[in-house]
C-alpha cells in the first residue's frame, strides 16, 4: 500500500458510557476514495468525528507519511444543514462565511465572491449562487456542501453520507462529480454511505465497521458475501444480475438485500 | 453621555423630547433595540428564546437577593441571570438531557426561589412592578453608560462571531472543520445574551424582553434575502420601534416598553403581509 494519509492505531471511543469504536487499527491510503460501510449504529460517522477531533478518544490518529498527530486542513461534508425553508442565507452567504472572517453584513469582498462562483462552476451549479440555501433542492444542497469542503483545499476530504437524502439520479451524479474532482486534486477521501452500488462504483478501497473492523482493503476482495453477511447481518447477500436488465421479482436492484 | 442627550434636544427639538428622561430613554433604546435584535438573529437561529426566558424570569431572584444581601438590586439581578445562563449551558453539556429540559428545570428552579424569598420577607413585593413591566423612563445616567457598554460589546461580538456562529448554527461538525469550536462560542454567547437580557429588562420587563429579542428578527426574516439583510432589516425594524413605541406611549400614556413591542408586533404583522403577497 503506498503511504497512508490516516493511520488508526488502537482507536476507541466512549460516549455517555457507552462504547461506540472498540480498538480500530487501519491504514487509509493516501490520494484515493476509500469507503466507510456498515448497518445503522456502527459508529461510521463517530469515527469520522475523531478523525475530525470533534469528540474524544483513546489511541492515536496520525496524518501523512510521518505520522503526525497535527490535523492536516480537512474538509467536511455532512449529511444535512440544520436550515428551514424560510431562512434567507443565500448559497453566497454560506460559502463565503467559511472563506472570510469579514461579518457577512459588512458586505461581502469581490475576491470571495470569486473564489465561491469559481468553485460552484466547477460542480456545475453557478446557476444558484443567489439562491436561498433553503429553496435549492437536496442534490443541489450536497454539491454545495461539497464546494463549501473544497473551498478550504483539504487535504482530506470526510463525507458524511453525503447523498443519504437525494434521489438515485442526484446521488449518481454527485458521485460522478465527486470521482472527478478527487481523481483531478488527488485528495484523500473518506466516504461513509450505505449503498453497495456507490461504494463498488466509486470507492477504490473498503473498511467494513460494526464497533470494531472487521475487513478492510480493496473493494474487489472485500467486499465479498461472506464479508457482507459478517458486516451487516446472516440474512444480507449479494445477487447477481445483467445491468440494462430488470432485476428478478423480489430482488434489490442494487443487488443488496436483507 | 449627558452631551448626546443634551444635543439631542437642539436636533430634535418636539415637545415629545423636551424632558431629558425622554431623551435619555430615546437614547437608551435606540442602543439597547437594535442589540437585541442582532442577537436575536441567533436566538432564532440555535432557537434559544425560551434560554432567554429562563435567565429574564431569574431577575425576580436576583433582585431579592440583591435587596436581602444590601447590594445594588441593579448588579445583583444582571449577576444573578448570569449566573443562571452559565448554570444552563453547563449542565446542557454535562447531562444527556435535551436543553429544552435543563432550562425547563432552571426556570422553575429560579422563578419558585423568587416567590419564596419574596413570600417570606414580606415588603420586598413593592420593589417587583419595575421588574415585570419595566420603566425606561427611569433610567439614569448610570444605566445609560451601562447601555451603552454592552452595545458596543454585542457590536464587537457580532464583528468577530457572526459568521462563525451562523456556521455553528448550520451544522457544528462543519463548523469545527474550519476551526471553528463550539463550546467557547457557545458560552460566550449565553453570557452576553444573559447579560443583555437583564439589562434589557430595565426597559421592556421580564414579560416582554424575549420579545425584542424575536419578534425584530422575526421580521428581518420575512423581508430580508441575505444574511446581511437580516442584520441590518434586523436592527431597523428594531430601531423604528423604540422611536415609534416611545412617542406613541407618549402621546397615549401608555406603558413605554409594551408600546415598543407592539409596534415590533404590528411591523412583524405587515412583513408577514408582505412575504405572502411576494409569494403568491
Amino acid at each position: 500500500m503506498p503511504d497512508p494519509t490516516i493511520t488508526l492505531e488502537d482507536v476507541s471511543v466512549e460516549l455517555g458510557g457507552h462504547l461506540i469504536l472498540e480498538h480500530l487499527n487501519a491504514s487509509i491510503e493516501s490520494g484515493c476514495l476509500t469507503a466507510i460501510m456498515g448497518p445503522n449504529g456502527a459508529g461510521k460517522t463517530t469515527l469520522l468525528h475523531a478523525i475530525l477531533g470533534l469528540i474524544p478518544y483513546q489511541g492515536r490518529i496520525y496524518f501523512g507519511k510521518n505520522r503526525n498527530e497535527k490535523r492536516p486542513r480537512i474538509g467536511y461534508v455532512p449529511q444535512r444543514l440544520d436550515l428551514d425553508r424560510g431562512s434567507p442565507i443565500t448559497v453566497r452567504d454560506f460559502l463565503t462565511s467559511v472563506l472570510t472572517n469579514r461579518p457577512l453584513w459588512l458586505g461581502i469582498s469581490k475576491d470571495a465572491d470569486d473564489r465561491s462562483q469559481t468553485i460552484l462552476d466547477r460542480i456545475g451549479v453557478r446557476s444558484i449562487f443567489h439562491s436561498p440555501m433553503g429553496k435549492i433542492s437536496g442534490g443541489e444542497t450536497q454539491r454545495v456542501l461539497l464546494a463549501q469542503a473544497l473551498l478550504g483545499r483539504p487535504e482530506i476530504l470526510l463525507l458524511d453520507e453525503p447523498a443519504a437524502a437525494v434521489d438515485i439520479t442526484g446521488e449518481a451524479l454527485f458521485c460522478d462529480i465527486l470521482e472527478e474532482v478527487q481523481n483531478e486534486l488527488g485528495i484523500t477521501t473518506l466516504l461513509v454511505s450505505h449503498d453497495l452500488s456507490v461504494v463498488t462504483t466509486h470507492a477504490r478501497n473498503v473498511i467494513c465497521l460494526n464497533k470494531s473492523i472487521i475487513c478492510s482493503g480493496t473493494v474487489a476482495e472485500m467486499l465479498t458475501p461472506d464479508n457482507l453477511k459478517r458486516v451487516f447481518s446472516p440474512h444480507v447477500d449479494i445477487f447477481s444480475h445483467q445491468h440494462n436488465q430488470p432485476p428478478a421479482r423480489g430482488k434489490d436492484p442494487h443487488g443488496l438485500s436483507g | 453621555m449627558d452631551y448626546l442627550v443634551d444635543l439631542l434636544a437642539v436636533i430634535l427639538p418636539f415637545d415629545w423630547l423636551e424632558p431629558t428622561f425622554m431623551r435619555r430613554a430615546l437614547v437608551g433604546l435606540v442602543l439597547i433595540a437594535p442589540a437585541c435584535a442582532t442577537m436575536g438573529v441567533q436566538v432564532v437561529s440555535f432557537r434559544m428564546a425560551f434560554f432567554s426566558d429562563a435567565i429574564s424570569h431569574s431577575a425576580f431572584t436576583g433582585v431579592a437577593l440583591g435587596l436581602i444581601l444590601s447590594v445594588d438590586p441593579r448588579f445583583s439581578m444582571i449577576g444573578f441571570g448570569v449566573l443562571v445562563g452559565c448554570g444552563v449551558l453547563f449542565f446542557a453539556r454535562k447531562s444527556e438531557l435535551s436543553t429544552d429540559t435543563v432550562i425547563g428545570v432552571f426556570f422553575a428552579a429560579v422563578v419558585a426561589l423568587g416567590i419564596v424569598i419574596v413570600s417570606a420577607r414580606r415588603g420586598l413585593g413593592r420593589y417587583f412592578e419595575g421588574v415585570l413591566f419595566g420603566d425606561i423612563l427611569a433610567i439614569n445616567r448610570m444605566d445609560l453608560w451601562i447601555i451603552l457598554g454592552l452595545f458596543l460589546t454585542v457590536a464587537f461580538f457580532q464583528w468577530i462571531g457572526f459568521n462563525r456562529m451562523l456556521l455553528l448554527a448550520l451544522n457544528p461538525p462543519l463548523a469545527h472543520s474550519r476551526g471553528i469550536r463550539a463550546m467557547p462560542w457557545e458560552i460566550t454567547y449565553g453570557i452576553l445574551l444573559a447579560l443583555l437580557v437583564m439589562v434589557t429588562l430595565r426597559a421592556v420587563g421580564l414579560l416582554l424582553v424575549t420579545a425584542l429579542l424575536v419578534v425584530p428578527a422575526a421580521t428581518a426574516r420575512n423581508l430580508a434575502r441575505s444574511a446581511r439583510g437580516l442584520f441590518w432589516w434586523a436592527s431597523l425594524i428594531a430601531a423604528i420601534s423604540a422611536v415609534l413605541g416611545l412617542y406613541l406611549s407618549y402621546a397615549w400614556g401608555s406603558a413605554t416598553g409594551a408600546t415598543v413591542i407592539l409596534v415590533a408586533v404590528a411591523l412583524f404583522v405587515g412583513s408577514f403581509g408582505y412575504r405572502l403577497f411576494k409569494n403568491r
